[in-house]
């Protein structure tokens, strides 16, 4: 049998602690056709910084946002919130298996909203006159715009950040020179000191930014079906976030051990089971309480184009969070991957649709996103892969067995090095 | 599930609770009201299309005053005829045609000023503001461009100069420095026919009820669009056929203002929410920390190995 | 315009028979001309034109058996010659009238040769095969039945209800429009198509704004504000200062007077007076701006109510399609490589049973026998 409570000491089977990847090489072709795509990517962001919007994007003046705020930010944001949602559950929750998987969870948010942060920098159309947010006086308090532009930017540089910085730095204990683990060690206790703090902080201000992100849609009034437009909307949004951030890390976790060959540990697994479909539940019960509260029950079964889109994205919410409840489905792998899979589906659906499908700002307007549009989306998102894929082997972010640690990280350059193992 | 808390922590935290939302209730509630009141010198301009012709003077008029090129794309450079309000057209004349009939009507349509507008809630560093007389006007050194003024808008108003390396948000602005000079805008000051009229709002509404009572019948449900839409605007229209017809849409008499910020207005009072939040979370994380971090020697022990963050 | 091909080809000749020979089956119509509440303009008009001019026409082109103003005799002869004028062509002269007739106190106001005008009118207008009333007052009444209207001036239509009349409305009208009638009805014995106040559509169907050659300065909103200011002198739109041309029905703006273009009221930078239409002539006053009430078709060049936005591009559609179809195909087929049995904890992708003891090291249990 897999991992139980011992003596209150928690033992798991297999996932115990983060192992680098060793036994891959660095640069594989994957990360090749990644680090080209970024590179396309990336130029073209480039590239838009001294151009007008309009040749690197399909956007106009009736769909004003694009797949960059709608995608890159609002959407993908949330498949990033898994350090918020794992991390109230391992220390809010006091679910202690979590913790092995923290890292993953990190190493993957940290990336999305990094890379969704550059989006939006690309995005504005004025941005030199951005230090109006180090101007206090200038804020308008009302605006749900304001709290993204100014949380995010200090979430992601500062708390989420300083929750990432252990596992960049923990190789540099093993790797670095004496002087500069000599300094770690004495850093090591200052930052356990201000961990709890700084850990609150990066609860706190997610909340506050992933509401404010569907907060932004209420101003949008009835421009955004009625289906979608609601009071709730930031409230649904935070809790789309969770059960995103949920899903993503279990759907992470699979894919990494299949890629990488590692074991699944079930009971952490089937643990993140049980809160997703908890997360879930709560979300559908929450959505479709908002709609019987507004009326809108009658016009989500008309089985038009919106009606369609909301049933789909419902089903695949509460698919999950059906099927996860029994042990034995949350202990299955397949389960587990398909489920989470389609709570990912489920959650982005809601966070995207009523940005833009169900946005209907005119009757005559369309939007679709333009192929430079497209290839700078896709590249931040290839950015974001490619960096995790050299994370997991520069870094202890994957959780793997104990035995499989052996002390040493891969030196930066070299590409396949002999594993040695000292104790 | 959560960490118990003992009676006093409890206690506190009611208390803080309960005073911080009271606090912020009854703080927040002025910021949006439901139905916005106008400013006493609020000006605003009244359109009837039933007397308009659409001579369109008010368009080359606007321009001028707004040193704004002609939209020439469709015309072949020939004349400014734009489709609809756009980067280089702050007001335009649309025309309406009834379908199966000759019947025909226009509509002169440009920025609504509203009396609470979303675009202003919207604005991160107040790009957008209310100004003198209540006109909405544009500030170039706060503006981000995050044309969240455009998502706002229910009107679909202002506009961005998308082939710009520095783009403008281009709108109707009341022709504030004409205001300043006590000149009336250039699309009123032009109108041949006194279709589009300035004054007062107060002067302006009741000269429209006015008209409404002289002539019972003409006017679509006799009564004046932008009285209470959204709010009320300071833009009012008198029309002969469905306002939604010719492009003003249906809208409730709350602000979207007052709708996007019902919510947020209480919980971010003074910042009370997210320090509630962090106080309530923080006790939480705090305690399991410290429990956390006593198990921390037996767990090295066990695994052999130190303990990673 | 029906009168310059005609007269052009007419007074080239001299003599009649000429003539006759170049206008075909008529020969010269009879016409008489009554003279009643008038100032002489219509006549005076017709001293402008020169294809054909007034001598051409009344030597070559018609009859011209009355007529107070041309006719070398007065008094009994005068009569005379409208009576023996009335008996030979009984039923086939025109009759042109120029002036209102005053039909207050049984008409005495206007008299000829001892009769009221309305008898006179009767009498020979009767005996007429049509009747063309010249001018405003002789059309609906002109200035003589502006209020108060003492006299009770009305047109000739108002008593003769049932004869054929072209009215011609003006003050004075266009003579080229008398012209036009006269010579079809010389040539062909037709009279042109009216509109429904009885005016040739040929010069009255259209209003003076349609065709006002200051049309493009109304449409740009350049208006005269005050008489001598710099719009007027520049020639811009005289709408503000009252200028009846949207409402009136006229060939003015496009066939001026005295045969030197811009020789008209708008042309000279007076406004219209709109004197064509029996509501706003003498009635309206003549610096009141009007309301337009455009009756034209607009044209086609207003923005729609809903203008087209945004464009989708099949290339970016493709490439979302594949993206999609690529991710979706990875996503099964990664799912295939997890075991469906509930807690296996190999390595994904692995062939190895759920216990074979492939998993590497640590502290493990065989899955199956711990349950």
């Amino acid at each position: 049998m897999s991992a139980r409570d011992i003596a209150g000491i928690t033992l798991i089977n297999h996932w115990q602690r983060g192992v680098p990847v060793y036994r891959e090489p660095v640069v594989t072709p994957t990360l090749k056709v990644l680090a080209v795509i970024a590179v396309i990517g990336l130029s073209l962001a480039a590239a838009r910084l001294f151009s007008p919007l309009s040749p690197f994007s399909g956007m106009n003046d009736a769909y004003a946002w694009g797949i960059w705020k709608t995608f890159n930010v609002m959407t993908l944001t949330a498949l990033g919130s898994g350090p918020l949602a794992l991390g109230l559950a391992a220390w809010v929750l006091n679910r202690e298996k979590l913790h092995v998987v923290m890292r993953t969870a990190l190493a993957s948010g940290f990336l999305f909203y990094s890379t969704g942060l550059i989006a939006l920098g690309i995005d504005v159309g004025r941005p030199w006159n951005f230090y109006n947010a180090l101007l206090p006086w200038r804020w308008n308090a009302h605006s749900a715009m304001l709290e993204v532009a100014i949380c995010m930017p200090i979430y992601c540089a500062i708390f989420l950040a300083f929750e990432t910085l252990p596992m960049v730095l923990e190789r540099f204990c093993y790797t670095g020179s004496a002087q500069t683990k000599a300094t770690l060690r004495r850093l090591f206790p200052k930052f356990r000191r201000i961990y709890p703090f700084m850990i609150t902080g990066a609860y706190v201000l997610p909340l506050m930014h992933q509401s404010s992100l569907g907060a932004l849609l209420l101003l949008a009034g009835n421009k955004i079906s009625p289906l979608w437009q609601s009071p709730m909307l930031p409230f649904l949004y935070l809790v789309a976030a969770c059960v995103c951030g949920l899903g993503f890390v279990v759907f992470l976790l699979c894919i990494a051990c299949l890629r990488y060959s590692r074991p699944l540990d079930v009971a952490i697994l089937s643990e993140l089971g049980t809160l997703l479909s908890g997360a879930c539940f709560g979300f559908v019960f929450l959505q479709l309480a908002d709609l019987a509260i507004r009326g809108q029950l009658g016009t989500a079964f008309r089985f038009d184009e919106m009606s369609v889109l909301l049933l789909i994205q419902v089903a695949l919410i509460l698919v999950p969070g059906i099927a996860l409840r029994r042990r034995a489905a949350r202990e299955t792998p397949r389960t587990l991957l398909n489920m989470s899979i389609f709570a990912c589906l489920g959650g982005m659906l809601y966070r995207f649709i009523p940005a833009t499908i169900a946005f209907h700002p005119a009757p005559n307007a369309t939007y679709f996103p333009s192929v430079p549009e497209l290839l700078m989306s896709i590249g931040y998102i290839a950015l974001a892969t490619l960096a995790f894929g050299l994370a997991v082997k520069y870094f202890a972010v994957l959780p793997g067995n104990i035995a499989e640690w052996n002390y040493m990280f891969r030196r930066i350059g070299r590409t396949q090095q002999p594993v040695l193992r000292t104790q | 599930m959560i960490a118990q808390m003992n009676r006093r922590q409890a206690l506190l935290g009611m208390v803080g609770i309960g005073g911080s939302v009271a606090l912020a209730v009854t703080a927040g509630a002025e910021e949006h009201p439901a139905h916005p009141v106008a400013a006493p010198d609020a000006v605003a301009m009244l359109y009837d299309n039933t007397i308009c012709t659409g001579c369109k003077a008010c368009m080359p008029a606007c321009n001028e005053a707004n040193g704004l090129p002609p939209d020439t794309l469709l015309s072949g450079g020939l004349w400014d005829m734009p489709t609809d309000l756009n980067s280089k057209t702050k007001n335009i004349i649309k025309l309406y045609e009834e379908p199966d009939s000759s019947a025909f009507c226009f509509v002169k349509r440009q920025c609504m000023h509203c009396l609470d507008p979303a675009c202003v809630t919207g604005c991160p560093f107040g790009a957008l503001e209310k100004s003198g007389w209540g006109a909405v006007t544009w500030n170039s050194s706060l503006c981000i461009g995050c044309r969240y003024c455009e998502v706002g808008c229910p009107f679909d108003v202002p506009k961005f100069e998308w082939n710009k390396w520095n783009p403008k948000v281009v709108k109707c602005e009341f022709c504030y420095d004409r205001l300043k000079k006590e000149e009336q805008p250039a699309c009123t000051a032009v109108c041949p026919t006194g279709a589009v009229i300035f004054g007062k709002r107060t002067d302006l509404l009741a000269k429209a009820k006015e008209r409404i009572a002289g002539s019972p019948g003409k006017y679509f449900e006799s009564r004046v669009y932008g009285e209470h839409e959204a709010g009320g605007t300071q833009v009012l229209y008198l029309s002969k056929v469905a306002f939604d017809k010719i492009g003003l849409p249906k809208l409730g008499s709350t602000s979207l203002g007052h709708y996007a910020t019902k919510v947020s207005s209480v919980v971010y009072k003074w910042f009370s929410g997210p320090v509630l939040a962090a106080c309530f979370l923080g006790s939480i994380i705090k305690k399991n920390w410290n429990r956390h971090e006593a198990e921390r020697p037996e767990r090295e022990k066990a695994s052999g190995l130190r303990d990673q963050l | 315009m029906v009168a310059a091909p005609f007269a052009l080809a007419i007074t080239d000749k001299l003599t009649p028979e000429a003539v006759a020979a170049e206008l075909g089956k008529a020969i010269r119509p009879p016409v008489i001309w009554l003279h009643f509440q008038d100032c002489t303009g219509c006549t005076e008009t017709l001293l402008r034109p020169s294809h054909p001019d007034l001598g051409d026409l009344i030597l070559n082109v018609i009859s011209l058996e009355y007529h107070e103003t041309l006719m070398a005799g007065s008094g009994r002869q005068a009569e005379q010659a409208l009576t023996e004028a009335m008996q030979k062509y009984s039923g086939k002269y025109v009759c042109v009238v120029e002036g209102s007739i005053p039909t207050k106190d049984n008409g005495i106001y206007m008299k000829l040769a001892g009769r009221p005008a309305m008898e006179v009118l009767e009498d020979v207008g009767g005996k007429a095969a049509a009747i063309i009333a010249m001018g405003s007052c002789a059309s609906w009444g002109g200035i003589p039945s502006a209020d108060p209207a003492p006299t009770g001036a009305v047109g000739v239509a108002n008593l003769l209800p049932n004869k054929p009349i072209v009215d011609l409305p003006g003050c004075p009208p266009n003579p080229y429009t008398l012209l036009g009638v006269v010579l079809q009805f010389a040539a062909y014995g037709t009279l042109p198509e009216l509109d429904h106040e009885r005016r040739p559509k040929f010069a009255y169907d259209r209003d003076i704004h349609e065709h006002c050659p200051r049309r493009a300065h109304f449409d740009a909103g350049r208006f005269v504000k005050q008489f001598g200011d710099e719009g007027h002198r520049e020639g811009w739109c005289l709408y503000e200062m009252g200028c009846k041309g949207p409402d009136t029905h006229a060939g003015c703006s496009t066939r001026h007077f005295n045969e030197i273009p811009d020789v008209w009221p708008i042309g000279i930078g007076a406004p219209c007076i709109g004197c064509t239409e029996k509501n706003i002539a003498f009635r309206v006053p003549m610096f009141k701006v009007i309301q337009i009430h455009t009756t034209a078709e607009p044209p086609t060049t207003y923005a729609p109510i809903i203008a087209h936005q945004g464009k989708v591009s099949p290339i970016a559609a493709g490439v979302v399609g594949l993206a999609a179809g690529a991710l979706a195909g990875a996503g099964y087929v990664a799912s295939r490589k997890f075991s469906n049995v509930p807690d296996d904890e190999s390595i994904p992708g692995s062939t190895a049973p759920k216990d074979s003891g492939n998993t590497p090291g640590g502290p493990g249990k065989d899955s199956a026998s711990n349950r």
